[in-house]
């Protein structure tokens, strides 16, 4: 069925390979093609890795093998660069929510989201760096979930800012993703940034025997947003407050965001990349015999570049103390604020909660909806960057964040739940209640 | 003109002058600091637990993340952190309790991560020092060079360039990747090359005492670069050194290259060279010098260590070469500065005298100057007639014992048993046998008087007085010294078998000296 359906939809465009057969008792799953497997290319829809079949599969892969079954790898932003999947080796996806236009599905997890959009698979997996699972999830009305950093095991995936790259599920309801993430929500001897098994015993504290929760809304989120983005988070609110408390709350670094996320994630993005040489793998150019120059100009597309060289100027000697110590600093900064608004306590970081604070944060994901393919390729690639205004706050935390559908006036509007660290199972638990408010 | 000719001079002058006895300038203090990366002697490697291994078929001992496959990750080996932190207590480092790893970006073929990982802006030790003294060989009484950090890190890959005809190309062996090293890094503390061979010398040995390093220059288990500048001016590092004569010479050549430039009225420029043998040559400048683009490695923790792990290292310790050197000088072993220097460089031989000399001198009552004079003098200098390198169980500690308590207890002369070792050198199956029934075998033991046939001795010793008339005649004269080179000869006529005194005794009645 999944198979099927996914070869009827091949003018989306959202796998970059697909299985030749899956199995009938299994759950079909989409896999984004940063996650290495064995049996389909890992191609990170990249040029440079355009002919790459991993000899070792991911963690997550293995943890989920007993249930479900890998439908196809899936589209993405070149190594996760970008906000659209229009930066693809293999063309752009288009979002499935509009049958009869061309519009851009958000990125990088675009494919998965379409995937799971689309109807053909019921949850995907993604990662998520700034946004990249969250932000897709908002433009195609589905639900995109990144948990805490380091809760599940990176082992096999593919690195574009480690600090940062989180894997994240993307579903069409908060049960499936909650029964993924279970199977995931395991610690991995072989990724050093992996949670230990002791940190993870304290984590999903029970937030009280007071049902009545206290809801954020970070000032610093008011932006100018569409008017039915405003709409659908305003309802939100309403509804939420009839059970809950609305607090609004401020986390002033987190207007500094942006900045810190683009000196980081290209530098660390940067050096990531530097491996693709086409000596032991991957493309390389047959005339280049002494050097691999050409083999990295021609294996990389465009927006991996200018994050190539954007990370290694911040990178420089020149420019390391007053840019990337400067974000590395500020970001540590950040995460403290974050801790001082939770009312739960960070076991990561090691902070105490503020018994005044609130249990989550309330924002939308996106500023508004997704634009189409013509519309986005005439904005320059700075205001690109913007796009994930609302999403890397909670990157640079490494707070667990969820992207929901809210619908208002027949279109579906992401909103965004954010908890404290390590609270990834009640922040599923108040997205399912929010959900059902939304009638 | 007379300028021009002594800059002539200097730039002519063969490598072969630089090893006659070097003096530096008064005017030209020279200033030199080394930065020495070391293998540690670990089975694995640093972030994988792929075998470390030096002679295996190339690209055989690789895991996914030496060969840098996407997704892969580096764990920390912890057998590469103990080694790195013996080394630290061992040079009196202080340890960072909370150090963390640092990538350095530069592409070749061989690094295939485009990165190495190392530890550049918070390494694991700090400071630190080794002790040289004249006894080491310098000519000052001593000297401290201290230590600026030690920082652990990977290695990289090989490169291994062929040319065949119309075609060069580079193969790469990615065994040696990811094998952890410890860069240690001195302060420009040597004014001499004496001094850097010293230190190269006894770095070397404190390595392989704490069983860190195999510190061999030749298979590149331990590489040498140094820093050379003189009177304040610019620092030029010189890399690509193989042995420690090459690090001495190039030191040597580049310094009077600096002196000549000075002199010259030119500024030494910043820059790397290597060294070819004969000269340093330039390798690249300043200008296109690298920017390795240092960043904190994003995904690796930092190291936390308790701080009772110094103090347990300390206890763990053994003896430094220096601490073993004054024990091996003073009571009991009472040895020479050259013997006990032998002793100090050489841990086989180091552990075969201890227990020689236990052994023979605490449960047989030897005299304790006996197992040094047979260990280092006999057995370890046939080892060297024979080319071979002293090897612990060639000849087992208890014949050479037994040997010992033979000359001891008078069974046999000094002079035969020196020759029954050389017998049992060269006929191994014989230190099976008991030592005394070879001995009366081959007709070695010492003679008693009563065994000695006076016709007999006065005939040998006739037989030598008319084959050595220039010494009699000296004797005679009253060179008395004469006398034991005639007892000597009457010694090896006779394999030792009779008394030296009888001998002497006899000689001075045939040619009636006192």
């Amino acid at each position: 069925m999944a198979l099927e359906k996914a070869r009827s939809l091949a003018r989306l465009n959202i796998f970059t390979s697909l299985a030749s057969e899956i199995s009938q008792s299994l759950t079909p799953i989409a896999i984004k093609d940063n996650i290495a497997t064995k049996l389909l290319p890992t191609t990170c829809s990249s040029y440079a890795l355009s002919n790459y079949i991993s000899p070792f599969q991911a963690t997550v892969i293995d943890l989920l093998e007993d249930e479900f079954t890998v439908v196809g790898k899936t589209n993405m932003d070149e190594f996760g660069m970008g906000a659209s999947t229009t930066f693809s080796h293999y063309g752009p996806t288009l979002n499935p929510m509009y049958p009869n236009e061309r519009r851009i599905c958000g990125g990088s997890s675009g494919g998965s989201a379409a995937a799971v959009a689309a109807g053909i698979v019921p949850v995907a997996l993604g990662t998520d760096t700034g946004g990249s699972v969250r932000q897709p999830a908002s433009y195609t009305g589905i639900l995109g979930f990144k948990p805490t950093y380091g809760r599940i095991s990176r082992w096999g995936v593919v690195a574009y800012a480690q600090s940062l790259d989180t894997v994240g599920i993307l579903g069409k309801d908060v049960d499936i993703i909650e029964k993924v993430f279970t199977k995931l929500d395991k610690h991995d001897p072989k990724d050093p940034t992996s949670l230990g098994v002791e940190l993870r015993s304290r984590f999903d504290s029970k937030h009280g025997n007071n049902k009545k929760l206290r809801i954020g809304v970070p000032e610093e989120y008011v932006l100018g947003f569409d008017p039915k983005v405003s709409k659908a988070w305003q309802q939100c609110l309403e509804a939420l407050s009839q059970d809950h408390e609305i607090v609004p709350v401020s986390v002033p670094l987190i207007k500094k965001t942006l900045a810190m996320y683009f000196t980081l994630a290209p530098a660390e993005a940067s050096s990531n990349l530097g491996r693709y040489d086409g000596i032991r793998y991957g493309t390389r150019s047959d005339s280049d015999k002494d050097y691999y120059a050409k083999t990295r100009s021609e294996g990389f597309g465009e927006e991996v570049k200018r994050r190539i060289i954007l990370g290694n100027y911040n990178l420089s000697s020149d420019s390391y103390k007053n840019h990337f110590l400067k974000a590395k600093l500020l970001r540590r900064a950040l995460k403290q604020q974050f801790d001082e608004v939770f009312n739960q306590p960070n076991y990561v970081t090691g902070s105490d909660p503020n018994a005044n604070g609130v249990d989550f944060l309330l924002t939308p994901t996106t500023v508004g909806q997704a634009p189409t393919i013509e519309d986005y390729d005439a904005q320059s690639s700075t205001h690109g960057y913007t796009q994930d205004v609302l999403t890397i706050p909670a990157s640079l935390a490494g707070i667990p964040a969820i992207s929901f559908p809210w619908e208002v006036e027949g279109a579906k509007i992401g909103l965004q739940l954010m908890g404290q660290c390590g609270d990834d199972y009640n922040l599923l638990r108040i997205t399912q209640e929010t959900m059902s408010l939304n009638t | 003109m007379i300028r021009q000719s002594t800059l002539k001079r200097s730039f002519s002058t063969t490598p072969q002058l630089y090893n006659k006895k070097f003096r530096p300038l008064a005017e030209y203090p020279l200033m030199c600091g080394l930065e020495i990366h070391s293998q540690l002697k670990t089975p694995h490697k640093l972030f994988s637990l792929s075998e470390t291994s030096f002679h295996e078929d190339p690209n055989t001992k690789i895991s996914y993340f030496d060969a840098a496959l996407p997704g892969t990750q580096p764990t920390l080996n912890p057998e590469a952190l103990l080694l790195a932190l013996r080394a630290a207590v061992a040079l009196g480092s202080s340890v960072n309790l909370d150090s963390t790893f640092d990538r350095k970006h530069y592409f070749y073929g061989d690094q295939p991560m485009g990165y190495q990982i190392t530890q550049h802006y918070n390494p694991y030790a700090k400071g630190g020092s080794v002790k040289l003294w004249k006894r080491d060989g310098i000519s000052e009484d001593e000297k401290t060079i201290r230590i600026e950090q030690i920082q652990l890190e990977q290695d990289t890959g090989k490169s291994v360039y062929v040319e065949t005809e119309g075609e060069s190309y580079s193969k790469i062996d990615l065994n040696r990747t990811n094998v952890p090293l410890i860069e240690m890094v001195t302060k420009p503390d040597f004014t001499h090359p004496d001094e850097v061979k010293v230190f190269i010398k006894k770095f070397q040995n404190l390595l392989r005492y704490m069983d860190i390093c195999s510190g061999d220059l030749e298979t590149g288990a331990m590489r040498v670069d140094v820093n050379v500048s003189i009177r304040g001016g610019e620092r030029v590092e010189l890399k690509n050194l193989s042995t420690t004569s090459a690090v001495i010479s190039a030191i040597k050549y580049e310094y009077k290259r600096q002196i000549g430039l000075v002199e010259k009225g030119e500024a030494v420029v910043q820059e790397t060279r290597g060294w070819d043998g004969k000269k340093t040559v330039r390798l690249r400048t300043k200008e296109d010098a690298l920017d390795y683009r240092y960043m904190p490695d994003p995904e690796l923790p930092p190291m936390l260590l308790s701080d009772e792990i110094v103090g347990q290292l300390k206890a763990e310790m053994p003896q430094t070469p220096d601490q073993v050197l004054e024990s091996l000088l003073s009571t009991p072993y009472n040895l020479s500065l050259k013997d006990a220097t032998i002793l100090t460089y050489n841990l086989d031989l180091l552990m075969y005298y201890r227990m020689l000399f236990d052994v023979s001198v605490n449960a047989h009552g030897i005299d304790p100057r006996t197992p040094g004079n047979w260990l280092i003098h006999e057995l370890l200098g046939t080892f060297s007639r024979n080319d071979l390198p002293f090897d612990p169980g060639y000849i087992p500690l208890v014949s050479l014992i037994n040997l010992m308590k033979a000359v001891q207890d008078d069974f046999i002369s000094n002079y035969s048993a020196k020759l029954l070792l050389q017998h049992l050198f060269n006929n191994k199956e014989e230190t099976m046998r008991d030592l005394r029934e070879v001995i009366e075998d081959y007709g070695l033991r010492k003679l008693t008087d009563a065994e000695v046939s006076s016709e007999e001795l006065t005939a040998v010793c006739n037989k030598i007085i008319g084959e050595q008339q220039n010494t009699v005649k000296s004797i005679k004269k009253g060179k008395v010294n004469g006398l034991n080179f005639l007892v000597g000869q009457a010694m090896r006529a006779t394999q030792g078998t009779i008394d030296a005194n009888v001998f002497e005794t006899e000689f001075k009645q045939l040619l009636d000296v006192e």
